[in-house]
């Protein structure tokens, strides 16, 4: 079996796979911006005088000379289309603008808070992902239905569980009660524990709805009944045939993942009062801070997107019917089957 | 008394589910020699694949062997502990499983599939098993066996899958292979060779055979005893000779007299019951014009070519090229091919669902090539379509008498209570009993589904009946009965059939002219009982000789 | 029906039923009045009077909770009905129209999807201000985005399905094909997805509400309920705790049906 083409052709064609989804890429994060500022501007209020009205209660300055070198110092000023090619335009260069509520630069801010939350979700995620693979292989390989019946009630109760009790069980437990762990502040390397067990729940629930029923139609599947034919043990079968095959369609929700990550922090930083994006949008919302609003808007929704674009990615590389595909190899047609009774 | 690697007796077996207990197997003996190939033969639900799947042990969610032995070469199979079945399952016994687009791991390499049984087994290093993997493959008759090796299952076709499969149950050398229905899914071509490839490997290396199937002429041409089971009981065993010539039980009879490839006539016609003089079945006829040409449908030099996009790349495939044919009157026009031929294509356009890209199509002398519009659903009065599919062409939240029904709402005939009557009329007419009127086909068997389906078709009177493989998905025993019903509703209603299919056998019970069709043009064509006698063509005398059973017709 | 058979479904109809009726007759089930606190009774942990215990302006936990009922969860049930019903419509059309228009639509939809439906949630808290319908209608707006997404996935299934295409070829139009087809053959796995939803918007509004975007206090909103308590987590636990765990027990049950809904169906 010869490759098709040329290494030019291959490269013509994974571009060609790759443009459709990066020319998405950068919709999702165009159109994102347009509804933020769509949502922020056309709502009844002025944003500018609703922040400072927050800011400064009763003593907010009415007087328009004032009012209008504000509005020009946090990019409020001029028709709602220059605001919105403004704020575009400065985006692209890497300004976000300046807080109304703090007077910081937004951008500095996120990059304050990002590696925060960013521990956070990652430690959620990587604990979540394996803990669910470890209760679908036990389940699975237990010979007693009671095992797996017990082990199946887990993930449900951990959809249902709201993370703000979670957590404040947790910290009750485990930092007032047996002061093990902190319970608060951003800090020490340990203050991420508590805060990634509470996500690490609903996270591994989510992940585990989708894992275990991929592994559920793969158990089902005819080439899982081939293998059991051969006399492959279970864990073999389970690690060699199962586990990559339920993981490949698992992967595709990575990017909801982030997405349920992204909205939790929010609540997680609140009860463990750590410094994050969550805290920062729910005092933005507060505030009444459109420029934050608009800047965490667009810095999660670059992350979204980036994800997803590298799970697609990913896809290419991993599932051989996708790359087989990019590589150009034909697929084998049924009329070759003349030539091989020859 | 021959040596028997394995006996069965007393096998009882029962699936346990939220609906109840269902008895599979209800008590079954048999045995297979040394060295012999023995066939089980039997329907959907006669419980053969469930016997395949006890002889090792896995069985589906829910099934458990209640009792019995499986004595295989000295043991007992029910009673040995999983760690020794393991060891006995692939080395031992070898497994060819059914389907083989999904039995092989999409994931894994193809030759890496069958080295990972030989260093289980075999306890061969990674490379002495790749290296025999190789082997294995080009025995099994797979041509440049070292890469097709490294290739993903994805890229073999499905004949070449299937002798992978064949591959790896042979692998080990084991002392019996079961085989479950290893040809179902493939072309009629392919089938015989891979049987060919399965025969001579349990010849060469003296392997006891175990073959599932459902069609008896296989069984015929390549077991030395056959076994007949129907409803979880063996009802006959025999020889070939012994079961085909002379079969003792009823079942045994209805099967033989009903296997496509075994009998080789025309069906004639029967009397339907009730008929064109129904008025209530009538409802949706419309007039018919006197005839003023003798063939109904005429079709020139039609030609339709599909543009695939894969990953971007455009690609150009001619599924019909140049198709000519015409359908007399009152007649069956019959399209046999295999995969890919085009059969299908040039169905769909002469029904008008897919626009041909060129060519003409005369319908009672009309060229209908191009209507549109009211025009073409008027048209749709007089040629209508029967799927494949018994599944998928019904409503599954539609009950029977909507579904029969829906044409003469479509063109707003009738009142509500007089369709009814037509439904009833309709439902009669094909036999099917009226109590099912309001079941949902959900609640149907493939038969009666497709009974259903035809139905449907004649509410409206139409004249020609498109008809794309209808009885491929059903019973052998169903589809003598609806063929048989297709054969008396054509005489009685004076319809015409443009009939689809790849089953020569099936062919052969209804046609009145044949064409055979390959790689999208038509090969040969002529009067049934010419081009099945004497084929001019190649292709068409490979097609016959590959109808399993011609060893004993 | 066989399905009453399995407990979970039994206790689970019951929680769901009981709990409409705390919504809908508060007044049946309450002990105390829910603003009035008793100052001398305050943070009592829950015994005969008091049945949650009382928070540290005296007043009955357990009436709060009762009252707080319709707050949080109409909310929810306002947010699903928002998105089942914009969701389903939009769905509809673009997988009906197919070509451009459903290309653009679904484009949107990702943006949707792609904003974390809590932040999506908080900007129109932002724009509208706070209260338990700007929050209705942020997780609604959320919610949108998945059931335009699952109802058009379903019917370009439909639509693909051969008896589609058997009756066209019977001559039925294309309204009759949309009203007798598609739409029955979709409805069933949107349906099963709404019933979900309604589980995960119970918890999305409440924790809102819990970071104090929802009813100001001293409306009883639980998501709030578990926030003025957590000043009180190692003396009072009872105020944050068990809020929290009559809100998991009914996402529990409506989560249990859902799935029940979503198999059987």
């Amino acid at each position: 079996m010869e490759s098709a083409g040329t290494s030019r052709a291959r490269v013509a064609r994974v571009a060609r796979y790759l443009a459709p989804k990066i020319v998405q890429f950068v919709f999702v994060i165009w159109a994102t911006y347009t509804v933020t500022f769509l949502l922020i501007h056309l709502l009844p209020g002025d944003p500018l005088l609703a922040a400072l009205s927050v800011k400064g209660g009763d003593a907010t300055t009415t007087d328009p000379a004032e009012l209008e070198l504000l509005r020009a110092e946090y990019g409020l000023d001029g028709s709602l289309w220059s605001q919105y090619w403004g704020h575009l335009a400065s985006a692209l260069r890497g300004d976000l603008g300046i807080s109304i509520a703090t007077g910081q630069p937004v951008g500095d801010m996120i990059a304050r808070a990002l590696p925060n939350t960013a521990a956070v979700a990652l430690l959620a995620l990587v604990l979540g992902v394996a803990s669910s693979i470890v209760v679908t292989y036990f389940a699975y390989i237990a010979r007693w239905r009671w095992v797996r019946t017990t082990l199946l009630q887990i993930p449900p109760l951990g959809v249902a569980i709201p993370a703000f009790l979670s957590g404040l069980v947790l910290v009750a437990v485990f930092a007032f009660g047996l002061d093990l762990l902190p319970s608060s502040g951003s800090r020490s390397p340990l203050s991420v524990v508590l805060p990634a067990v509470t996500l690490a729940l609903p996270v591994g629930a989510i992940f585990f709805q989708v894992f275990s029923a991929a592994v559920l139609e793969a158990m089902a599947s005819p080439y899982v009944f081939t293998a059991t034919a051969k006399g492959l043990a279970p864990r073999t079968i389970f690690v060699r045939h199962v586990l990559r095959n339920s993981l490949l369609p698992s992967v595709t929700i990575l990017g909801l993942l982030i997405g349920y990550l992204a909205g939790g922090t929010a609540v997680v930083e609140t009860v463990f009062s750590r410094d994050g994006i969550g805290r920062l949008t729910v005092d933005a919302v507060l505030a009444r801070d459109s420029n934050v609003i608009q800047g965490i808007v667009i810095v999660v929704a670059l992350v979204y997107s980036v994800v997803n674009l590298l799970v697609d990615l990913s896809y290419g590389v991993i599932d051989p019917r996708t790359s087989a595909k990019l590589g150009g190899a034909p697929v084998a047609r049924a009329k070759d089957e003349a030539a091989v009774e020859a | 008394m021959t040596d028997n690697l394995l006996t069965v007796e007393g096998l009882v077996v029962d699936y346990a589910s939220r609906a109840g207990t269902t008895h599979a197997v209800r008590g079954v003996d048999f045995a297979v020699p040394r060295g012999a190939i023995v066939a089980i033969v039997g329907e959907s639900g006669s419980g053969k694949s469930t016997i395949s799947q006890s002889l090792v042990r896995s069985l589906a969610e829910g099934g458990s062997i209640v009792s019995g032995s499986i004595v295989f070469d000295g043991r007992d199979l029910v009673r040995l502990p999983e760690r020794a079945l393991r060891d006995i399952r692939g080395s031992e016994i070898g497994f060819v499983p059914q389907d083989p687009s999904n039995s092989l791991n999409p994931l894994l390499r193809v030759g890496e599939q069958i080295a990972e049984t030989l260093r289980l087994h075999k306890k061969l290093s990674r490379a002495d098993a790749a290296a025999e993997a190789v082997r294995i493959l080009d025995e099994v008759g797979i041509p440049d066996a070292a890469a097709r090796a490294g290739q993903y299952p994805h890229e073999l076709s499905g004949g070449m899958k299937q002798r992978v499969l064949i591959g790896i149950a042979w692998a080990c050398t084991p002392k019996l292979v079961i085989a479950d229905e290893p040809t179902s899914a493939l072309d009629v071509t392919v089938q015989r060779h891979v049987l060919d490839r399965l025969e001579r490997l349990a010849r060469e290396h003296g392997t006891s055979v175990l073959l599932i199937t459902h069609d008896l002429a296989v069984a015929a041409d390549r077991a030395d005893l056959i076994v007949v089971m129907h409803r979880g009981l063996v009802v006959e065993t025999g020889t070939a000779a012994e079961v085909l010539g002379s079969p003792k039980h009823e079942y045994t009879r209805e099967l033989v007299a009903a296997a496509p490839g075994l009998s080789s006539d025309r069906l004639a016609a029967r009397d339907v019951g009730v008929g064109t003089a129904s008025e209530a079945l009538t409802l949706g006829f419309g007039p018919r014009a006197a005839a003023t040409t003798p063939n109904i449908l005429e079709v020139e030099h039609l030609t339709k070519t599909f543009r695939l996009k894969s990953a971007g790349v455009a690609t150009a495939f001619t599924a019909a090229d140049d198709v000519s044919f015409a359908i007399p009157r009152g007649s069956t026009f019959s399209i046999v091919g295999e995969s890919g031929s085009g059969k299908t294509t040039t169905a769909r356009m002469v029904a008008r669902i897919t626009a041909a890209d060129s060519g003409s199509i005369r319908f009672d002398g009309d060229d209908v090539t191009a209507l549109a519009g009211d025009a073409l659903r008027q048209l749709r009065r007089r040629i209508q379509v029967v799927y494949q599919n018994p599944f998928g062409s019904l409503d599954p939240t539609m009950s029977v008498t909507r579904i029969v029904t829906e044409p003469l709402r479509a063109f707003r005939i009738g009142s509500r209570s007089q369709r009814a009557e037509t439904a009833r009329a309709l439902l009669d007419a094909v036999r099917l009993d009226p109590g099912l009127a309001d079941r949902r086909p959900t609640q149907l068997s493939g038969g009666q589904r497709q009974r259903v389906a035809i139905a449907r078709a004649l509410a409206l009177g139409p004249e020609l009946l498109v008809l794309d493989e209808p009885v491929s998905a059903l019973d052998v025993s169903v589809q003598e009965q609806i063929l048989q019903l297709l054969v008396d509703l054509q005489a009685e209603f004076g319809l015409s059939y443009l009939f689809i299919s790849h089953d020569l056998g099936v062919i052969r019970q209804v046609s009145d002219h044949i064409a055979v069709m390959r790689l999208g043009r038509i090969v040969e064509q002529g009067p049934a009982r010419i081009v099945m006698a004497s084929p001019a063509e190649p292709y068409t005398r490979e097609l016959l000789e590959a109808i399993p059973g011609r060893r004993h017709a | 029906m066989r399905i009453l058979r399995q407990p979970g479904i039994v206790v689970s109809i019951a929680i769901v039923l009981l709990t409409v009726a705390v919504m809908l007759w508060p007044s049946l089930f309450a002990t105390h009045d829910p603003y009035e606190g008793v100052a001398v009774d305050r943070l009592q942990a829950p015994n005969g009077t008091y049945l949650f215990g009382t928070d540290n302006l005296g007043r009955d936990l357990y009436s709060r909770v009762v009252y707080g009922a319709f707050l949080s969860l109409a909310s929810a049930g306002a947010a699903v009905l928002v998105g089942v019903v914009v969701g389903a419509v939009v769905g509809l059309l673009s997988g009906f129209v197919g070509g451009r228009f459903d290309f653009v639509v679904m484009r949107f939809v990702d943006v949707l999807i792609a904003v974390p439906s809590i932040l999506l949630a908080l900007i129109v808290v932002a724009g509208l201000g706070f209260g338990p319908w700007s929050v209705a209608l942020g997780v609604g707006l959320g919610a949108t985005g998945s059931f335009t997404r699952i109802m058009r996935s379903q019917v370009v299934r439909v639509r693909n399905e051969e008896y589609v295409e058997a009756a066209r070829t019977l001559g039925v139009r294309w309204p009759s094909i949309l009203f007798s087809h598609i739409l029955p053959n979709s409805a069933r796995p949107v349906v099963a997805y709404a019933a979900l939803e309604l589980g995960t918007a119970i918890l999305a509004v409440s924790a809102l509400s819990f970071l104090g975007f929802g009813a100001q206090p001293p409306e009883p909103e639980w998501g709030s309920l578990v926030s003025a308590g957590r000043d009180f987590v190692s003396t009072a636990w009872w105020l944050s705790v068990v809020p929290g765990i009559v809100i998991l027990v009914i996402v529990l049950a409506v989560n249990r049906l859902a799935r029940a809904i979503g198999e059987n169906r």
